[in-house]
């Protein structure tokens, strides 16, 4: 059995359209036409205990709609799934208690109390053993390293140690499977290097099964081992990030740091991507020449000071997949 | 176990409550000003015997005891407007813990602390500013029990109030009407034993006479079975609104499964 088992989930909203004018406007008070939106299509994924999964997709894409499903919240139209074995929109109070949920935008702690707080209120809410908790925010604090603040106001917290006291929340009854709507949103670097070192320390020190959605294919790339990217609500693609990776490099970047002061290589396929004195970044299409060529001809072109060959961001591979290159 | 849970979600409420001082702070100072400003009128009027003989020291306690009601009611309405607009409710329900008796039970922790605070100011100044207790002193003892019931019923009608925002979005403009209801119905300012017959009769058939009249009228003394006479309406308001509050709860949030947050 699956730890996340989703068949054929699909979820259709009804979509009032809002009709132009005045007369419309008027119109619209006896009669409102409406529109069906697909926001989930079919999908079908199977994501086992401890795998740390990445779901991405553009804005729309339906990656919410489909957690609030696997969360319970909201109903699917049809399909099924199941969380932990269990139907999330039948048994939501039981499986509650199983999972734990990180919404970059939303808080569980409270805004004028010190998170201190908010963690011993959440020992009655997910009705722990008082030796079971102390030993699980002990654990917390130290590897979240969150005990200099843990007495201050959350009002008076940076937005990374806040989040940081946020995931700490939602992983002090120890839950199975952490779900993660754009964890890292709105944090700075360091903040965010942070935050996914966490993550993933902790699904793979303990086994938590992680399901994350962010728009930072950082957090991706850091914190998963597997990436699901769906768009209008349909499965496009899902495999590990290694093999992602292999599958859609199809363009290389090759820096060349050099003697003189500019560099030119006379190759179909390569194309001058940024251009300074003694260094040129070159973008090969490897389908029209291979990179080993373009080195060769680098090597030919002058006296080499340094050699950099890089696979393009994740970025643009997750948009060439987006736009169904 | 529930209730445990329900006492750790007020208990931590009314610290919140506690650390926001400015609120309970800007109540306070206009508890004040009102009860200043009415001390002064019904003296007056007590002095030109406009009154019908009633002591001015009455009239000021009335007052005090219906803003008491009122002002130490939680603004609850707002915070549930905003979860549901926000989408926040839907988040919630995700938690092992009832949405609606997580803010019933937060609330009860936020009006204990508006209830003690509002409670001793309000007394103590109505005490000073007109010098004596009313009539009859020892009807103020019914104060506590009535006035916590009361509260309790105008906070589970902003609750419902802040549950409209799943239909209409907005729930401040029924906030207000059903404020001005409260005012007129409740008799916040003058006893209903002033209105005209068919006014009183439509008001002593709402709960907010139940809850603001009900507390407001120990000013004028009361008798052990009229005291629980009151106590009894008041359970029973609170009942049928809990009954009312639970219902639009629930179709609300079929709404949130089905059409979303």
């Amino acid at each position: 059995m699956g730890t996340i088992e989703v068949d054929g989930l699909r979820k259709v909203f009804s979509v009032r359209e809002r009709a132009r004018g005045l007369g419309g406007a008027v119109r619209q008070l006896f009669s409102a036409p409406s529109r069906e939106v697909r926001a989930v299509d079919g999908l079908t994924f199977r994501i086992e205990k401890g795998e740390r999964v990445a779901f991405v997709g553009p804005n729309g894409a339906g990656k919410s709609t489909t957690i609030k499903m696997l969360t319970g919240i909201l109903h699917p139209s049809g399909g099924a799934a199941r969380v932990l074995g269990l139907v999330p929109w039948e048994k939501r109070r039981e499986l509650a208690y199983r999972f734990g949920t990180v919404f970059g935008q939303r808080t569980q702690l409270w805004y004028h109390l010190p998170a201190a707080d908010t963690f011993a209120l959440l020992r009655h809410v997910y009705d722990r053993d008082v030796t079971d908790h102390k030993r699980r925010l002990t654990e917390l604090v130290e590897a979240f390293e969150i005990g200099p603040f843990l007495n201050k106001p959350v009002r008076q917290l940076s937005l990374g140690q806040r989040m940081r006291c946020e995931i700490a929340a939602s992983l002090l009854h120890d839950p199975e499977v952490l779900f993660l709507d754009e964890p890292t949103i709105g944090l700075d670097v360091n903040a965010r290097a942070i935050i996914r070192d966490l993550i993933r320390d902790t699904s793979r020190e303990r086994g938590v099964t992680v399901l994350l959605t962010s728009h930072d294919t950082g957090d991706m790339e850091r914190v998963c081992d597997r990436v699901i990217v769906i768009n209008h609500g349909k499965l496009l693609l899902d495999e590990s990030i290694l093999s992602l990776r292999q599958t859609y490099i199809r363009r290389k970047r090759v820096t060349l740091v050099t003697a003189s002061e500019r560099v030119d290589i006379d190759l179909p396929g390569v194309t001058v991507a940024e251009r300074a004195p003694h260094r040129t970044v070159f973008e090969v299409d490897l389908e029209v020449t291979p990179v080993d060529v373009v080195v060769q001809a680098a090597l030919r072109a002058g006296k080499l000071r340094d050699l950099t060959v890089e696979d393009p961001p994740m970025e643009e591979i997750v948009q060439a997949i987006y736009a169904g290159r | 176990m529930s209730w445990r849970r329900d006492a750790a979600l007020a208990a931590t409420s009314a610290r919140q409550t506690m650390s926001a001082r400015g609120e309970l702070v800007g109540r306070a100072l206009f508890f004040g000003v009102l009860l200043l400003v009415f001390s002064r009128l019904w003296l007056v009027m007590a002095e030109e015997g406009r009154l019908g003989g009633v002591a001015a020291a009455n009239f000021l306690w009335y007052l005090a005891l219906t803003e008491w009601v009122v002002l130490a009611t939680p603004m609850i309405y707002l915070t549930i407007e905003e979860d549901v607009k926000r989408g926040d409710l839907a988040y919630s329900l995700a938690r092992p813990v009832s949405y609606l008796r997580a803010k019933f039970a937060e609330g009860l922790g936020e009006l204990a602390v508006r209830c003690v605070s509002l409670g001793v100011l309000g007394f103590g100044l109505a005490w000073l500013f007109i010098g004596r207790l009313p009539d009859q002193p020892l009807a103020l003892l019914w104060a506590l029990p009535t006035g916590a019931l009361a509260m309790v019923l105008l906070m589970q009608i902003q609750i419902a109030i802040g549950l409209c925002a799943f239909w209409i979005h907005e729930a401040a403009p029924v906030y207000w009407i059903v404020q001005k209801l409260n005012f007129v119905f409740g008799g916040l300012l003058f006893p209903l034993t002033f209105y005209p017959d068919w006014l009183r009769a439509i008001s002593e058939a709402t709960p907010f006479a139940a809850a603001v009249y009900g507390c407001g009228k120990l000013s004028f003394g009361t008798t052990t079975s009229a005291a629980l006479t009151t106590l009894l309406w008041l359970v029973v308001w609170n009942v049928v609104n809990a009954g009312f509050v639970s219902v639009v709860y629930g179709r609300g949030v079929r709404a949130v499964e089905v059409h979303g947050g």
